[in-house]
């Protein structure tokens, strides 16, 4: 019954942005990490495998510029895309990220699903969480640089606002908050919400390998995203999509750089967590 | 470091001359220089460390002392490890045993000494600049007016002279050099014994989280890069290094180009402190019949930090509840449906 037939769901661009922003957060998170967690021992022994003050922050600095660039390249992509392409779909629709009226049905209809009075409901292009997913890591990129930049030129920034306003509100504290809970929330969020909801499911178990090799099988597509299936069908372009399946060393390949990945990502929350615990006891 | 030891030689002779033994006084100098042979090792540490190395020329290897500050009984060797006293801030190249240990300057030890030794007094003729600038300061006034039990000399520097090396404890004799790492990271636990308050807020902002981390370098600011070593003042006080006057000149020292903006930074952020937010709620509670206490609340900068801290905890709550359910439900779902699939895969085959 398995058929063969792959399809593209992402291409090259994507992966490499994927990609780099892997390395970058990684990066962040390893060099970053152990100063929100600075009184716990692995704390520090993390902080000097990456070389302790100052080469951990030059680190972090670094990560944070692969960051910004990364962001800068998916921003000119989607201009590029809208205003010289004319693609449209971006803002309203069934491939758009933005929340659309049919998630709020979607989210209903999961919560029917998981308390057994329905059937799960089928997707189209962007699940909710997806979507969620996506905005938030834009929203937390744009928090995180600009709070980053703060602590970064601190006294640059103090520059620009008056001496009245800076004695209510005191902007590097500000921006060392914010700057430590984001990345707390971040980190926890990528490594156990969209690790379990994406690539640790039961059916996906270790990775899902589309963002990494850009393909899905016939059988997953229907499965997840049955509604993008049928449009796509219905619109005679589903042939455009079909692709070979990855190469099994491109498959292998994958799994080298993704499971040690996600293995680093479940200890670092696992150290997290177990922090939280220890303050909590 | 002015080398006051000659210039209380010279004191000496001088008042001899006054008292016309200056004759006198030369003459003992050139016999006892002619006579004792310690006397040609004169600023050489040598005859010292020729026993002091060696265990079995010693009569003693160790011996008692008690803390100054925690009464404690210490066993100290008296054994000396060269290269760590060279290393210590008073292992300089004109710097000797007998400089401190002065009631043996000038006597013959090739035989031993006395065991005994006085007390050293780091005080009168070197460290007296430290000692005064410590009478001026917050500390001591408190002691002069409030009879407050403020740290004094040995509070601090007993404990600091801790040593790592494998020489022994609480000994100058290779005292850290006020550069040292350890040295640095352990003022931090000395004035945080104290204040603590402080100390915890102190880790919880920019310089004292990568301090914690136990990286102490003068890059990274401990307690007295901002609040000065000895004269220790008040933050009220304007004469006070974090004081409305001095403090840009302290942040520039680092920060080079330090604004007026730049210094209002709060170094000692409340969010984590139960009292800060204790004196808030009172403060609202209080808003009809004390106005003027909730205005000063709000304008301090603390409880904005205060409100983004509760906020992201708040945010961080909500995030991981909600979406860990979400995460446990679908897990649970996709099971549910895999078994129901199953099973209704078998009755087919039946």
């Amino acid at each position: 019954m398995t058929s063969n037939t792959n399809y593209i769901r992402f291409r090259l661009f994507h992966r490499f942005c994927h990609f780099l922003i892997i390395i970058s957060f990684f990066g962040l998170v390893l060099t970053g990490m152990p100063l929100a967690f600075r009184g716990y021992g692995w704390a520090r022994w993390l902080y000097e495998l990456f070389g302790g003050y100052p080469t951990a922050g030059y680190i972090h600095r670094v990560c944070a510029l692969i960051t910004f660039f990364a962001a800068f390249i998916h921003f000119i992509y989607l201009f590029y895309s809208i205003s010289v392409q004319k693609k449209k779909g971006f803002f309203w629709g069934p491939n758009s990220l933005l929340i659309q009226p049919r998630d709020v049905f979607d989210i209903i209809g999961d919560i029917k699903w998981f308390m057994g009075i329905g059937k799960r409901p089928n997707f189209d292009c962007w699940i909710y969480w997806e979507k969620f997913e996506y905005l938030s890591l834009m929203w937390g990129t744009l928090v995180m640089a600009l709070t980053g930049l703060i602590l970064w030129f601190p006294v640059q920034f103090t520059k620009i606002i008056p001496v009245s306003v800076a004695d209510i509100i005191d902007l590097p504290s500000i921006a060392l908050i914010i700057h430590r809970y984001e990345a707390i929330l971040a980190a926890g969020f990528i490594f156990t919400i969209h690790f379990f909801h994406t690539h640790l499911l039961p059916e996906k178990m270790p990775v899902d390998e589309a963002i990494f090799t850009g393909r899905i099988t016939e059988e997953e597509f229907k499965h997840e995203r049955l509604n993008q299936y049928k449009r796509l069908e219905h619109q005679r372009q589903l042939d455009n999509y079909k692709i070979a399946p990855p190469s099994l060393f491109v498959s292998f390949l994958t799994r080298l750089f993704a499971v040690p990945i996600l293995i680093t990502g479940l200890i670092m929350v696992g150290l997290m967590f177990s922090a939280l615990l220890v303050w909590a006891i | 470091m002015v080398y006051k030891p000659i210039k209380s030689l010279i004191k000496v002779v001088l008042s001899g001359v006054k008292r016309l033994e200056l004759l006198a006084f030369l003459t003992t100098c050139v016999t006892v220089i002619i006579l004792s042979p310690a006397m040609l090792f004169a600023g050489d540490n040598g005859p010292c460390i020729e026993c002091h190395t060696k265990p079995d020329k010693l009569k003693v290897t160790e011996k008692a002392k008690i803390d100054p500050v925690t009464g404690e009984i210490k066993v100290s060797p008296m054994l000396i490890d060269e290269a760590a006293f060279k290393a210590s801030a008073h292992g300089g190249e004109d710097f000797f045993c007998v400089d401190c240990h002065q009631d043996l300057d000038g006597k013959d030890v090739t035989e031993g000494h006395k065991p005994n030794l006085k007390p050293v007094d780091c005080i009168t003729f070197c460290h007296d600049d430290p000692a005064e600038e410590y009478l001026q300061s917050t500390h001591v006034k408190l002691m002069r007016e409030n009879n407050k039990d403020v740290p004094t000399c040995k509070d601090c520097h007993a404990g600091l002279s801790y040593h790592y090396t494998p020489i022994g404890e609480k000994s100058p004799r290779d005292v850290p050099r006020g550069t040292d790492p350890l040295h640095r990271k352990l003022t931090i636990d000395a004035c945080g014994s104290c204040h603590r308050d402080y100390l915890n807020s102190y880790k919880n902002n920019a310089h004292g989280q990568v301090a914690t981390l136990g990286h102490t370098t003068t890059d990274v600011p401990v307690c007295f890069d901002c609040h000065g070593k000895h004269k220790i003042l008040n933050s009220s006080d304007p004469e006070s290094k974090v004081g409305k006057e001095r403090i840009i000149e302290t942040c520039g020292n680092c920060h080079a180009n330090a604004n007026a903006s730049f210094i209002r930074h709060v170094e000692h952020p409340q969010i984590k402190n139960i009292k800060y937010y204790r004196t808030l709620l009172a403060a609202i509670k209080n808003a009809r019949s004390d106005p003027g206490n909730l205005k000063k609340a709000i304008k301090n900068p603390q409880t904005i930090l205060c409100i983004v801290f509760v906020m992201y905890v708040g945010i961080l709550a909500f995030t991981f509840s909600a979406f860990g359910l979400h995460s446990l439900l679908s897990w649970f779902a996709v099971v549910r449906d895999e078994y129901r699939r199953k099973e209704h895969g078998d009755d087919e085959q039946h």
